[in-house]
């Protein structure tokens, strides 16, 4: 270590490397390691803060499992056997999270697969930068779009209703459509891109080589795009995974009345709820539940986390 | 018709859906800041108007909003290029297994939910407050400071997958070959590495900003007592709200488009800089100027930009939004006017018929209670600022009080100037 | 100004691979010096321990009398030429060529005036304000050696530069290369695997196999009086028959081999005794077909092969024993032409052949 400071050292000289070491160890340190460590000693503490503050660093500020016990068995005088309302909508938001990215795989396998193989030239690259453009507008506005267009008075509805397909305007938002599309609208770029990045990087006389002896165009793709992009589509499903299952926005303006998402429990902790622990504690379970699973797919896939994000 | 030929149409069909869903929303999102209807829409289409645009730039919540954004992006690409940038050159001087390490946790903002990122980052630094400067909402537990920093935690990654990239085509030879002939450390960094890294700081720059710009995630919680662009517009859009912020959605659609083709513009220099390294070594001629196959439909969409706003200017120019307003006001009334007619006879049948006048009475009844809704005080104003008031009470409010206001518009024709004014003040 | 370099006894190791092993030389001012080697034999490694890029396990560098340890490139009055040239792709020729003043802080009227002399000096007179990109490849090798003179280093290191050329412009620039050095008057160290370049260039020529140099000496030296059976093989053709010493008398040795016994003079540094085993190297342009006996050593043999290549004939021929043997013809009217798998008789003189122990031979 000391060695190859010294060597480090005399190759960039003292300025360079005081500002390379100094700037990766503020970024890796003091705003990636150190926060998500405080937050997690954070989700073990009781409330004193908003409770009692006299109590803070008093022998009753101990660490608790209190926060994660709520999440899982709710209040004390909760009759219920769990806390069903934190726990089923945790369970949904995953389970959506999960739809909504084969949602996506599905919707954007077959777009990324013609983009790097079948367009060619100039038009291609139209198509690639025309992805770009909604990618880059505001996810708030992406949001706002499908309100319009799913609103009882919306698009959809006027479109329905004047054709005569309908005879009642349905309540998309209420149905749980409008989020569905939003979310899976919002991370389309996401999954286009890594499969289109790998994908393109295929050989095309792999694929006329298959052809030419023989096999059928759902074979050639099982057996010799699928294998070669799997990479590219573990990095876009584990993207989009955790985007929609860590989605704030999309379901705050496109969710139902009565349907939450699990971000929006953890928002409530840490605004009306006041309950800072509580709502640390929700975000640890967030995270460490997505990112198990991602290192499930990816051990399933046989991925490595360093080909994620290329 | 060949099966081939079955295929090339499915293909082409499914082409065509997959860009309708993508451009679908905001085409229509983008119509509906035109039309003069209150609530964004395009389904009953009123008159063209740029009145939005004015309500959006009146707004102060959301040009304060904007200014902060302004603020907290710049200071975002002035912490996170850099630190990207530390982050790519170190990783190119580590050994392999350090590098995957270091880059595993690079990486990893890039994974962990925005909202984790924006708690983790609030928890942090209010617990530095507390303890290393002993006061509640110091130094620290600002909003713009925390922001900047939260966001600039995963946006860093972004710079520095952006470098890396870059650097991957870069020769170490030339650095060696700048020392040899007698540079310093500093001084290769400066003549040689920057140069080479010029157009993947322009671009890490860009993408930093923007993600900045239009990340609500992290921010939200970070923020605090402040609001950017995207908290502002979050509490709006969930509360339903007016076509202004269609017109703020134009208005950035336009922006990216042109920051699009910028970026564009920077990677085809990186491209053709990089071309000129590859060509090293090879005969003259090996680097001859290709034509750029960007050209054209850069060139096309910036023109289709520049057609649809020239149009634009010239529809308003001779064209009175409030005569129209006027007329389609009278259309509705008339509308409205008949239909009321129709529903009384309708009823006069059927109390005739049935003898009874209830059904009279509860239309009645409705209509009055619609005319009520108008007056009633529907808390728009508060709505905004209270976050978290029951979402159903509120998206209800909303609704009563545009359907409140058609109908007021339809009877009351001469007030509708006065309602739009008014618009901003309830936002 | 030229300055010597001495290396004394001069390790390179990385981990246990040793690089560079025990190479202690002096190198003349103003000397052409090559070393040549095939690749992986370490002289890169040496190149980079004499600029300053690999400091040497054990053992001193000195120019010019002066101890080199702890000096980085930057401060050696060494200037290198890189395999790839590694000319800076986003600077023009003259800003390429004047980097060395630029990072000192010469104003720049100044710095492009001396670029302006230095592609006189390479003969690229004008060529200044090109990119780098728009030169062909002798042009950029040029100024790759303009910009390394810039630096007015006291010795120029050149790691195979002309490996990218064609072979035409190569030969060329084997010529430009050592006129500029006559002219500049400083010492070059040059880098090849190359045997061509290092015998036209080259002053002294060190053999480097396997990390040890085996041979230091001038062309004609390496070339007929090799010392090791390595450097026998791995400079110019050779003909090879392995077998073991009869008879040494004098300066001469007689060597039992499958293809027959040879006479031959002893050439090596290392003696060899009767019933040592060595090899006898006869090169393809000494063997001549044979008349009346006149030559020492004779052989049968079937011509399987022939290359006609203007002024040569060459010839591919098998012994009885199955060893190959390449023979050159000049082609001057005088010999006789052979029918393909004809048997041919074929001589060379004990003069002309050469004795070495066993030891390595060059991988072809």
């Amino acid at each position: 270590m000391l060695g190859w400071l010294r060597w480090f050292m005399a190759r960039n000289g003292i300025a360079l490397s005081v500002y390379m070491l100094g700037a990766v160890a503020l970024w890796v340190i003091v705003m990636i390691v150190l926060p998500q460590l405080f937050m997690l000693d954070f989700s073990f503490r009781h409330n004193w803060q908003q409770i009692d503050p006299s109590k803070m660093g008093g022998p009753e500020d101990v660490y608790t499992f209190v926060n994660y016990h709520f999440l899982a068995y709710g209040s004390p005088n909760n009759p219920d056997p769990f806390n069903v309302v934190d726990v089923t909508v945790f369970f949904r938001t995953i389970i959506a999270a999960v739809f909504v990215t084969i949602f996506d795989l599905a919707l954007c396998y077959p777009i990324a697969y013609y983009l790097a193989q079948v367009a060619r030239g100039g038009k291609a690259r139209l198509l690639v930068l025309s992805l770009i453009i909604p990618f880059w507008v505001n996810e708030l506005l992406r949001a706002f779009a499908f309100r319009i267009l799913f609103g009882e008075e919306g698009t959809i509805n006027a479109i329905l209703v004047g054709l005569g397909l309908l005879s009642e305007p349905i309540d998309f938002v209420r149905e749980d459509v409008a989020l569905y599309a939003g979310l899976g609208y919002a991370y389309i770029l996401l999954m286009i891109f890594p499969i289109y990045n790998v994908v393109e990087s295929l050989d095309k006389n792999q694929i006329e080589a298959a052809r030419d002896m023989g096999a059928s165009w759902l074979r050639i793709h099982r057996r010799v795009v699928i294998p070669f992009a799997k990479p590219g589509i573990t990095s876009g499903c584990t993207m989009v995974f955790m985007l929609s299952a860590g989605a704030l926005a999309a379901p705050q303006i496109l969710g139902g009345p009565s349907s939450l998402w699990f971000t929006q429990i953890i928002y409530q902790w840490f605004n009306t709820g006041s309950n800072w622990p509580r709502g640390s504690a929700y975000a640890i379970v967030l995270m460490l539940t997505c990112v198990l699973l991602v290192l499930v797919l990816m051990k399933i896939f046989k991925v490595k986390i360093g080909e994620i994000g290329r | 018709m060949t099966s081939a030929g079955v295929m090339r149409i499915a293909v082409g069909l499914y082409i065509l859906l997959f860009f309708a869903y993508l451009f679908g929303p905001l085409v229509v999102m983008s119509f509906t800041a035109f039309n003069s209807s209150e609530f964004p829409s395009i389904s009953p289409w009123n008159c063209v108007t740029g009145e939005w645009f004015d309500v959006l730039v009146k707004d102060k919540h959301l040009m304060g909003g904007l200014r902060s954004s302004l603020f907290v992006g710049i200071g975002v690409v002035l912490l996170a290029v850099p630190i990207g940038l530390a982050a790519s050159l170190l990783m190119t001087q580590l050994q392999k297994r350090a590098r995957s390490v270091v880059y595993t946790v690079a990486i990893s903002p890039i994974l962990v939910p925005g909202v984790v990122l924006g708690i983790s980052t609030l928890v942090f630094w209010e617990r530095i407050d507390r303890v290393v400067l002993g006061v509640e909402d110091g130094f620290f537990y600002d909003g713009y400071f925390m922001t900047i920093i939260g966001q600039s935690t995963f946006i860093a990654a972004y710079a520095m997958l952006v470098f890396l990239a870059r650097l991957q085509r870069f020769d170490p030879g030339l650095e060696e070959a700048a020392l040899d002939l007698g540079a310093t450390q500093t001084q290769v960094f400066r003549k040689i590495l920057l140069p080479f890294l010029k157009p993947a700081i322009a671009s890490a720059a860009v993408l930093a900003f923007l993600a900045s710009f239009e990340n609500y995630n992290t921010t939200v919680f970070t923020i605090v007592s402040e609001s950017t662009l995207t908290t502002v517009l979050a509490s709006k859009v969930r509360y339903g709200i007016n076509p202004s912020i269609s017109a703020l959605a134009v208005i950035i659609i336009a922006l990216t488009l042109l920051s699009a083709v910028i970026h564009e513009y920077l990677k085809r220099k990186e491209v053709k800089t990089t071309s000129a390294l590859v060509a090293e070594g090879l005969p003259r001629g090996g680097s001859e100027s290709r034509p750029h196959p960007m050209r054209i439909p850069v060139g096309a969409l910036t023109g289709l930009v520049v057609i649809s706003l020239l149009a634009g200017l010239w529809f308003a120019r001779g064209y009175d939004v409030d005569e129209c307003k006027v007329r389609v006001a009278e259309e509705n009334r008339i509308h409205f006017e008949a239909l009321k007619q129709q529903r009384l006879a309708e009823a006069k049948a059927k109390r005739e018929a049935s003898g009874e006048d209830a059904s009279a009475a509860v239309e009645a009844n409705q209509t009055g209670r619609q005319y009520q809704s108008i007056f009633a005080p529907t808390n728009l104003g508060q709505q905004v600022d209270s976050d978290l008031e029951t979402e159903t009470g509120a998206d209800a409010a909303v609704e009563a009080n545009q359907q409140g206001r058609q109908y007021q518009g339809i009877f009351d024709p001469g007030n509708l100037g006065k309602q739009v004014d008014s618009a901003p003040e309830n936002d | 100004m030229s300055a010597d370099v001495q290396l004394d006894d001069v390790w390179v190791q990385f981990g246990d691979f040793v690089a560079v092993r025990d190479a202690s030389l002096t190198i003349e001012g103003g000397e052409f010096f090559s070393f040549l080697g095939p690749s992986g034999c370490g002289k890169t490694t040496l190149l980079r321990a004499i600029s300053g890029f690999q400091a040497p396990s054990r053992g001193r560098v000195l120019i010019g009398g002066q101890d080199m340890a702890g000096i980085g490139p930057n401060r050696r009055p060494t200037a290198l030429i890189f395999q790839n040239l590694a000319l800076f792709p986003l600077m023009r020729v003259w800003e390429n060529i004047s980097f060395a003043l630029e990072v000192k802080g010469v104003e720049k009227s100044a710095r492009r005036k001396k670029a302006d002399e230095l592609l006189e000096l390479v003969a690229l007179p004008g060529q200044g304000d090109k990119m780098v990109h728009e030169l062909s490849g002798g042009q950029k090798q040029r100024v790759a050696v303009a910009r390394a003179l810039c630096a007015e280093p006291e010795v120029l290191l050149l790691d195979e530069p002309l490996s990218a050329l064609d072979l035409k412009l190569r030969q060329h620039m084997r010529t430009e290369l050592r006129a500029i050095q006559q002219r500049a008057g400083i010492t070059f160290i040059y880098i090849t695997h190359d045997q061509g370049e290092a015998l036209t260039m080259s002053d002294r020529i060190a053999v480097m196999r396997q990390g040890v140099i085996d041979q230091i000496g001038d062309g004609t030296t390496v070339y007929d009086h090799p010392e090791t059976a390595f450097v026998a093989s791995f400079v110019g053709e050779n003909n090879f028959f392995s077998g073991r010493v009869a008879e040494v008398s004098g300066a001469t040795a007689t060597v039992d081999t499958q293809a027959g016994r040879f006479c031959a003079r002893i050439s090596g540094a290392v003696p060899v005794w009767p019933g040592d085993e060595a090899i006898v190297f006869v090169r393809p342009e000494s063997i001549r077909f044979a008349r009346n006996g006149s030559d020492q050593n004779t052989l049968t043999v079937k011509l399987t092969h022939q290359e006609f290549e203007g002024h040569f004939w060459h010839l591919v021929l098998q012994t009885d024993s199955g060893d190959q043997i390449r023979m050159s013809v000049m082609n001057d009217g005088s010999s006789d032409t052979h029918e393909m798998e004809s048997w041919i008789d074929i001589g060379f003189s004990a003069q002309s052949a050469i004795v070495l122990a066993r030891g390595d031979l060059a991988a072809d």
